[in-house]
């Protein structure tokens, strides 16, 4: 019986002593901890903290070689108004060859100063004053939890302060927080609180969070205690917002429904898709390729290339359909011309004055006015002979046939008839076929040969030519009957340009001049013609 | 002309009117109300208890500017004599046994040690960026009882004379005298503040 009574009580003793070493061992590990810290912040000696209420400990760091026994040192401390006492001090060794001196006070004073004086044989070696309620430096703060807030981006930290009585409402803490293989993290502090909201953080990582706490310095100062134990937690992993997705879906509903609405209510995509190709993107037609060799070879001659080519380019025009929508303007007059033109005074400047305020047609307009302005300097430079004004009717409709079969909108067609009056009295065949995208006003150039130039210009200071111009819209995709060989007939595609040939002789005279900028939309309801017509000023009835 | 008494055909008695009669009870009425004003008993509102303690780190940051400014200032700020101070020493088991009146009697009588040495401070300093110091920490001293107050303290009567108090010190400078001003803040103030009960019965 006592051989178990003093079994129990030896393995009692034994799981207290075990209990007893390991709760110093832990002491010791959080000391050594603390020391460490302390030595790298603190630049005075003796370096001292306070860990609680009533707890004071002072140390400093001797190297092994330079300090003598225990018995050689003396800790005294001294507060104000009082005698000084001392303090019995212990050495520990310490990494990197050297030892520590501490003295430990279980009792100590707040708010008032304390002179701390270390002598070494008899010698002042430190000396120090300080308040012991200035030097805390706490243990971390413990039970450090992250949990979710159930909110996308959010965590959750919580604590327990140092459990020190009149002291937690003068703690700050500081959290810090990272995704897990970053550094360095990011910072918050909190006031006096023992938990914390982190926002804005990554979804579906994984944070490692750490909290470190300090006096605030107002009443009761002191170092920043370790970090805690790092806690990991992932965040809520992302989720589609709701509102995006169906925002995305009403608007791929949308479109989807403009893309079918636009293709069903077409009967052709192809010429749906050109059409738009064109107006998003209109090719700038250029004359090379009507005028072969033109520009190459004679450098824009036209009278050279004239010279040099013969009635073959009759055929250009109705064979080739490249791929912009040609404009062919054919004035085809049996009138003689003037041959003693003095040079076209406006047209360039006119027509780039003209390019420049009508913009939106500049496309039309220059193709226009580069094929009239050939044909004035055509006309200057003479003309030959026109064929018989009968195959030249026959030469129209078949274009006009040709042309309404490539062109299937309705192109606007301005016919401009003029009735000759002058001495001249040429046969009214008196026409320059060998060019068919020349514009031959011939009408326009009477005995006077007024040189105000825009091209159809109608109403003319002489007078004595009269250029009458019907709109097509009268002749609604009927037969274009030829009116004779009195008429100069200039038919004229147009996808979108409107002219008003009045007198732009002058670049002043622009300005005053109104333009009608309709758009010849190739779907103009046919009810809607007439409406048009009628703003089509070209009549000059004199 | 309601009130007009009418006199009898005898020139005796005044004849009261109807009208006199009925306004009899609006007359007394109103009596009775102004009497009541002036007899209603003066207790003022309780106050509401000042538990925020940034009030007092105001005051806490003040006192340490004027002891700054008092440690650069070179002339014309010396104290004249000795005076009497509180002792900011606290040890807090000891601090922890004093009930709260004791706590609160301590806390006051340095206040008004305090405001008696700052006074004489006053009159001592010629600088005059110190007055303007000294006169903001006797302005906060004054405010710090306020709060006092505010907490269901009582009022504290001075004593006689601070010669042979218990818990005193002597400061015979001024740079002592203001610090013993911000460690007294720092110390026993805060503490009776930071504890007080009126305090503790809103938080929990």
């Amino acid at each position: 019986m006592t051989c178990d009574h003093l079994s129990r009580l030896l393995a009692l003793f034994v799981i207290f002593c075990a209990a007893r070493t390991g709760s110093v061992v832990q002491g010791a590990r959080d000391f050594e901890k603390k020391a460490s810290m302390l030595l790298k912040e603190e630049p005075k000696n003796p370096k001292c903290f306070a860990e609680g209420r009533k707890d004071f400990t002072c140390f400093w760091e001797e190297d092994e070689e330079r300090a003598g026994s225990v018995d050689q040192y003396s800790f005294t401390y001294t507060y104000q108004n009082e005698n000084s006492s001392r303090c019995p001090l212990r050495v520990v060794p310490a990494a990197g060859g050297k030892r520590l001196f501490i003295c430990h006070l279980n009792r100590t004073q707040m708010f008032v100063e304390m002179d701390v004086q270390v002598h070494r044989e008899g010698m002042l070696i430190h000396n120090r004053s300080l308040f012991v309620e200035l030097v805390f430096f706490l243990d971390p703060p413990g039970n450090v939890t992250v949990s979710g807030t159930g909110q996308q981006g959010q965590l959750n930290v919580s604590w327990v302060p140092p459990p020190l009585k009149y002291m937690e409402d003068s703690m700050m803490y500081e959290v810090i927080y990272a995704p897990e293989d970053q550094h360095p993290g990011q910072v918050e502090v909190a006031q006096a609180s023992s938990e914390l909201i982190l926002r804005g953080l990554q979804s579906g990582t994984k944070y490692k969070v750490q909290v470190r706490v300090k006096l605030d310095g107002m009443s009761y100062n002191g170092y920043w205690s370790a970090w805690s134990d790092p806690v990991f937690m992932e965040t809520l992993p992302a989720e589609f917002d709701p509102l995006i997705l169906s925002l995305t879906l009403i608007i791929s509903f949308i479109l989807i429904l403009l893309c079918l609405t636009m293709l069903l209510s077409h009967q052709s995509i192809c010429s749906r898709f050109r059409f738009l190709i064109k107006k998003i993107w209109p090719t700038i037609p250029t004359p090379d390729g009507k005028f072969q060799g033109l520009f190459t070879v004679y450098g824009g001659d036209f009278q050279e290339w004239l010279g040099q080519t013969s009635g073959g380019l009759w055929l250009t025009p109705a064979l080739v359909y490249s791929e912009e929508r040609p404009s062919p303007l054919e004035v085809l007059s049996e009138l003689s011309l003037c041959p003693s033109l003095s040079s076209p005074p406006l047209p360039p400047k006119a027509s780039k004055a003209l390019s420049a305020v009508r913009k939106e047609d500049v496309k039309n307009g220059l193709d226009e006015r580069e094929v009239l302005e050939r044909g004035d300097s055509a006309r200057t430079d003479g003309w030959r002979p026109p064929p018989h004004d009968h195959w030249l009717m026959d030469r129209l409709r078949e274009l006009h046939r040709h042309q309404a079969s490539l062109l299937e909108s309705q192109d606007a067609y301005v016919t401009l008839s003029t009735s000759n009056q002058g001495e001249n009295g040429h046969a009214d065949d008196n026409f320059e076929e060998a060019l068919p995208l020349e514009v031959l006003f011939a009408s326009r150039k009477t005995v006077s040969c007024e040189s105000h130039s825009d091209l159809g210009s109608v109403q003319q200071s002489s007078g004595s030519g009269r250029l009458s111009s019907q709109s097509s819209f009268e002749y609604p995709h009927q037969a274009w009957t030829a009116k004779g060989p009195l008429y100069t007939y200039m038919a004229v595609a147009d996808s979108g340009v409107s002219m008003d040939y009045s007198p732009m002789s002058r670049v002043d005279d622009i300005g005053k001049v109104v333009f009608y900028a309709h758009d010849y939309k190739n779907e103009i309801p046919a009810h809607r013609r007439p409406l048009l017509s009628r703003q089509y000023p070209v009549h000059d009835e004199g | 002309m309601a009130n007009r008494r009418t006199y009898g055909p005898n020139r005796e008695d005044p004849v009261r009117g109807s009208a006199d009669t009925a306004m009899e009870f609006p007359r007394l009425l109103a009596l009775l109300l102004i009497v009541l004003e002036w007899t209603r008993p003066g207790l003022p509102s309780p106050l509401r208890p000042i538990c925020d303690l940034r009030v007092l780190n105001h005051f806490i940051k003040e006192a340490r500017d004027a002891e700054v400014a008092m440690k650069s200032c070179r002339e014309g700020c010396s104290l004249s004599e000795s005076v009497t101070v509180p002792q900011t020493t606290v040890d807090l088991d000891v601090w922890e046994k004093k009930n709260a009146l004791e706590q609160a009697q301590e806390v006051q009588t340095g206040l008004w040690l305090l405001q008696q040495a700052l006074s004489l401070l006053r009159t001592s300093v010629s600088n005059t960026e110190l007055h303007s110091h000294i006169d903001t920490s006797i302005r906060n001293l004054l405010s710090i009882n306020a709060v006092l107050r505010s907490l269901n303290i009582q009022e504290y009567t001075p004593p006689a004379s601070a010669v042979g108090l218990e818990g005193t010190w002597r400061a015979s400078s001024a740079t002592d005298l203001l610090q013993v001003h911000v460690n007294f803040l720092r110390g026993k103030v805060h503490l009776l503040l930071s504890n007080a009960q009126a305090c503790q019965q809103d938080v929990s």
